[in-house]
């Protein structure tokens, strides 16, 4: 926990410069979550807002402040899975040859160490990115949540309130229809 | 989890390097302020709204007791106010001609 129970309790009762100090405790950590759920940095305040905000009207209900940490990721995922919906569309990542031609750029700029270590992270990224196309929104949220968040699937199991076989096979699923789109990239793009 | 591949190697290592490639950002300096804002916007609506909603409940309440007493005015046109149903239908069915009464009744009654 990064604040301790008082503060929760007293934000729960309004208070506004406890409710800051709970948003300030929080914000980098929920900020770096969604930039890594909805993969679009332009909005990735607005989304953590919209968190913020619904933790600010319904912290009343929450009951024990315990469990506050796996119910703030909850707001969090919901806030990007609602985001996700909304935008819906898929965008056609034409990652390869994009990140060739981005790379070759790079090169040609005879770029320093710093502009090529951007590049790789950029295609790393991307790369990320179009795998996650291979599966539902929800089902990249949780990926992301497990593979890049690090969360333990007892964590998942508070956020999600579903029992930890159900989220095991889900992740499972996910995880192997990435897995063969990661494969067909590799066989396209050959060895090496 | 001991038959993982080579490919599932890559692909940990792939979300692994995308956590490096991806830290956390920072909030800009108006990311407070916005906040505060929309709070403040939301909760003036839910303020509205809930002057809406108990507006409309006490107009209804208001609504409901009117009719209530409208409908415990007695009205003229109705004739008797105390006949009943029952009454009504006897008023309607003498027994001199009772339809309502069964055949073998009536047989009864004629022999009288």
């Amino acid at each position: 926990m990064l604040v301790d129970f008082e503060l929760i309790k007293r934000a729960q009762n309004k208070d506004s410069a406890a409710f800051n100090e709970v948003v300030l405790a929080y914000r980098k950590r929920i900020l770096g979550t969604i930039s890594r759920l909805i993969a679009r940095s332009e909005d990735v305040e607005d989304v953590a807002q919209e968190v913020f905000l619904r933790l600010y009207f319904s912290l009343d209900q929450l009951r024990t402040p315990e469990v506050f940490e796996p119910w703030l990721y909850r707001l969090t995922v919901n806030a990007a899975f609602d985001y996700l919906r909304k935008q819906r569309r898929r965008q056609e990542f034409r990652m390869s040859d994009l990140s060739e031609q981005q790379v070759l750029m790079a090169d040609a700029n005879a770029g320093s160490k710093v502009e090529h270590e951007e590049q790789t992270k950029k295609k790393v990224r991307e790369s990320v990115d179009s795998l996650l196309g291979a599966v539902s929104e929800a089902d990249r949220i949780l990926l992301m949540l497990k593979e890049v968040e690090g969360l333990s699937l007892k964590e998942l199991e508070q956020i999600y309130k579903v029992n930890e076989n159900a989220l095991k096979v889900r992740l499972f699923r996910a995880r192997q229809r990435v897995l063969k789109a990661f494969g067909a990239r590799g066989k396209k793009e050959g060895p090496g | 989890m001991s038959m993982r591949g080579n490919e599932d190697e890559k692909l940990d290592a792939l979300f692994r390097a995308y956590r490096d490639a991806c830290p956390d950002p920072e909030a800009s300096a108006n990311f407070m302020p916005t906040l505060w804002a929309r709070i403040d916007s939301r909760q003036t609506f839910l303020f509205s709204f809930r002057r809406m909603a108990n507006a409309f409940v006490t107009a209804a309440v208001a609504l409901s007791i009117a009719l209530g007493v409208y409908m415990t005015i007695p009205r003229s046109s109705a004739g008797s106010p105390s006949e009943t149903y029952v009454e009504a239908l006897a008023e309607a069915n003498p027994l001199d001609n009772p339809d309502i009464v069964s055949p073998a009744a009536r047989v009864e009654l004629n022999a009288r």
